[in-house]
């Protein structure tokens, strides 16, 4: 079996560094982490790697992202917890994409891989909170597709069966493979790397890759291949400061009961 | 009690009501009765309710944060002297190395002081020029942390040098004491010492201090000598000591601590912490004392036996609190934690091939690690050490209410290197042989671990005092220390005495004495009332024989 989990680079902090001109995040790679998504989807195939070991099966897992270089040392964390392989999209042309110019650049990426039983993608990302990569993928590689998975309960023959989260409430779901699934943060923790995983994944090869070596349409990547553009970002201003009491614990009380009103 | 109600300066000593209840114990879970209590702000604020209570001879509790562990902020009648409210960062300095200093007062805590570095931002009001000019420079230093980390960071300063505290990063970076370098030591009588490391040093045993009202303090140090291992126990003493070293970790029994400088060290380019996992304890052992030998950049070697896995794995399960916890893996039985300071990534990753080698070589497994790298990782093992003393006291806390008389057993007591298979031996067969349910955790690399007796029922309790009376002789005779980092406090005089003896006892008391004529201040921590009252006595009738032989 073949598993493709897409990860992304994300602000560690929650201060995330705007470019004025263009709108879009800034990423400079100084604190950046695997977007936490990301990362639960990550532990869900390791899960499923270990349970078809046991069963004497196979599994590959592969984790692809599009960024800058400085992603490199995510993706090998990534091998260094457990993922056989890694490959980087990374080139000038892709920066400033938006969700559907990021599909192509990943879809390419896939089939560069090789063409994958499952893809497993974060729900959303911590820092775009688009949750729309998931969806895009299966709507481009034709596959299905199931969103915001809580667990999953079985990958067995060609179909994965998953609880997933919807309007009405949590349903349990069987897909047909291959099948793109979209991953809830409570879903799992990502596992530590050993001292094994860290040494092994130091002499890991990470792939990194132009748009032009993945067959990338250069009309589809990038700022120029995206038709949405963010016209005008801000960052929402603080309303409210803190209210300090002070006192004894009378005094203290009373105040917060006129603050409760207050609000009330 | 003639202070009551009145004003001391600006600050009021106030009857203790129900509603300072909190104010009657502390984390040790043991309760004590008081009077009076006060919240001053300033030293000023302090000299003054002191003076006020001198006449009366009051005693007086010192109180920061109450996350100590061994009663030493539990009031033993009298007045309860809360420094909480003295909590503001004084100000800074850069030596001409480079090295940056930060003044605190007592009631800072520690957490706070974190924040204020990381962020490199603190309230200046008040502030000096050279301190101005010092966060000026701090501004575009390296990263500064101060390195003694308690377990509980809601400790507060003045707590951790009453104590020495320590904690995991002792193991490399020493206790609180080599931290601090100058202090204020408010006398009883309101008077007040200022130290400075290197500047008021002993003669042999011989100490003779100033204070800034003009009086000489003559002090004999005691003879004993201290254990070479980690130690909170008792005065520090030793020939040619600096005076300030007497003071940190006192237990209160000397002075009230109204301001400390405290050095600052260059944050760690790199920290990454590992969690090595075996199936038997002596293998662990073995890989400490290989750690010990072979790593050069451990900051903490910790240690975490079967029991404590046990309950966090049952923590995991059945409080949500906990649910996020990291699953140990099934089939180990222990596991030692160690943090990897480097200067760079490059030299991480050769100490972590060195551990990884050794790991295999005590008979532990490379693949049976955790290798915490990131900041959320990180995050992930703290929660994972500090859920263990958290959930045995939540444990505690449970059979107390079937059984009010069990409370929290914790050992605190170290012993040398080369005692550390002896003294695990010594943990494991006694606990054995009583029958009682106990689990073991904290700073092995300092053979320093806190043997946490479990109790189900009174007799359980009993069982567990009379067994650490047991380790608190056999550890003497180890060449260790009965405590290590909680200080003496209440809790644990009688094993003060087991371990330097009654001599030793009133020497220390006879120091107390030169500091705090009267005996006010700390009663009840490291030694009886009784030795106390009995020297103050004895002193007294000496002092009246030679009037009369003067007279005639």
């Amino acid at each position: 079996m073949h598993i493709v989990v897409c990860v992304k680079a994300v602000p560690a902090s929650t201060e995330v560094k705007m470019d004025p001109v263009t709108n879009t995040i800034v990423r400079d790679g100084g604190d950046a982490v695997v977007n936490p998504f990301d990362a639960t989807a990550l532990e869900l195939a390791l899960r499923l790697r270990e349970k078809r070991r046991a069963a004497g099966e196979d599994t590959r897992i592969s984790v692809l992202s599009m960024g800058i270089p400085a992603t490199e040392r995510l993706l090998r964390d990534c091998i260094a917890r457990g993922a056989t392989d890694a490959l980087l999209l990374s080139d000038r042309a892709f920066a400033g994409a938006d969700t559907l110019a990021t599909t192509h650049a990943l879809t390419c990426g896939i089939r560069e891989l090789g063409m994958p039983d499952l893809v497993l993608c974060g729900k959303m990302a911590v820092d775009g909170d688009t949750a729309q990569i998931g969806p895009e993928l299966a709507g481009a590689l034709d596959m299905a597709c199931v969103t915001d998975v809580r667990a999953l309960v079985a990958c067995e023959h060609d179909a994965v069966t998953v609880y997933a989260g919807g309007d009405a409430g949590v349903s349990l779901i069987e897909a047909t493979l291959p099948c793109v699934l979209t991953v809830a943060k409570e879903a799992a923790t990502l596992r530590m790397p050993s001292i094994a995983g860290v040494l092994a994944a130091e002499h890991a090869a990470v792939d990194v890759r132009g748009a032009a070596e993945v067959g990338a349409d250069a009309a589809r990547i990038g700022l120029s291949g995206s038709p949405t553009q963010v016209v005008r970002s801000f960052v929402p201003e603080q309303q409210a400061a803190g209210v300090e009491v002070s006192g004894d614990t009378t005094a203290q009380a009373k105040q917060l009961v006129r603050i409760i009103e207050e609000v009330a | 009690m003639a202070a009551i109600d009145e004003h001391a300066g600006t600050v009021r000593i106030v009857p203790l009501t129900h509603e300072h209840d909190d104010y009657l114990h502390d984390e040790s879970r043991s309760r004590g009765e008081a009077e009076s209590i006060s919240f001053p702000t300033t030293e000023d604020e302090v000299r003054s309710i002191l003076r006020s209570l001198h006449a009366a001879a009051t005693p007086i509790t010192v109180q920061g944060a109450r996350t100590g562990l061994a009663a030493g902020a539990v009031p033993h009648g009298g007045h309860v002297l809360n420094l909480s409210r003295m909590n503001r960062v004084l100000g800074m300095r850069r030596d001409d190395a480079g090295a940056f200093f930060v003044r605190v007062q007592p009631g800072v805590i520690l957490s706070e002081l974190r924040k204020n570095l990381h962020a490199r931002s603190f309230g200046t009001e008040g502030w000096d020029d050279v301190s101005l000019q010092a966060l000026h420079a701090l501004a575009d230093a390296p990263e500064q942390i101060f390195p003694t980390d308690p377990t509980e960071a809601s400790a507060c300063l003045g707590g951790m040098a009453a104590c020495n505290a320590s904690g995991a990063r002792s193991y490399t970076h020493g206790a609180m004491r080599q931290h601090v370098s100058a202090l204020r030591l408010v006398l009883a009588s309101g008077d007040v010492l200022a130290l400075h490391r290197g500047g008021e040093r002993a003669h042999g045993r011989h100490l003779s201090l100033t204070t800034e009202g003009g009086q000489t303090l003559e002090i004999e140090l005691p003879t004993y000598v201290m254990p070479a291992c980690k130690n909170a126990s008792g005065y520090f003493v030793e020939d040619g000591m600096d005076a300030i070293d007497l003071v940190i970790g006192s237990d209160g029994t000397l002075g009230v601590i109204s301001e400390l400088e405290l050095a600052l060290v260059p944050a760690p380019a790199v920290t990454w912490d590992v969690s090595c996992f075996f199936t038997a304890e002596h293998d662990a052992l073995d890989a400490t004392e290989a750690m010990r030998s072979e790593l050069g950049c451990a900051a903490a070697i910790e240690y975490f036996d079967g029991a404590a896995l046990d309950i966090l794995r049952r923590q995991r399960t059945e409080s949500t609190a906990f649910s996020s916890l990291a699953e140990p893996p099934a089939d180990v039985a222990c596991c030692v934690y160690v943090e990897l300071q480097c200067a760079s990534e490059d030299e991480a990753l050769a100490e972590l091939t060195r551990l990884g080698a050794l790991v295999e070589r005590a008979g532990g497994s490379a693949e049976h690690t955790w290798v915490a790298r990131t900041e959320l990782d990180r995050e992930a093992l703290t929660f994972f050490r500090h859920a263990v003393p958290e959930s045995v006291n939540m444990l505690i806390d449970e059979r107390r209410r079937t059984d009010p008389a069990i409370t929290k057993l914790g050992s605190d007591m170290a012993v040398p290197n080369e005692r550390l298979h002896e003294v695990m031996d010594l943990y494991r067969t006694t606990i054995a042989k009583a029958g009682l349910e106990a689990a073991a955790w904290g700073h092995i690399g300092n053979n320093h671990l806190h043997v946490n007796i479990l109790p189900r029922s009174a007799a359980e309790y009993a069982a567990g005092k009379e067994l650490f009376a047991r380790w608190a002789h056999a550890v003497t005779a180890m060449g260790g220390a009965v405590s290590a980092e909680h200080g003496v406090g209440k809790l644990k005089r009688d094993f003060l005495e087991i371990m330097y003896g009654r001599q030793a006892l009133a020497e220390m008391a006879r120091v107390k004495l030169a500091f705090d004529p009267c005996g006010q201040l700390g009663r009840g921590n490291l030694f009886g009332e009784e030795l106390l009252d009995a020297l103050r006595q004895a002193e007294a009738s000496a002092l009246d024989d030679n009037a009369e032989k003067g007279g005639a």
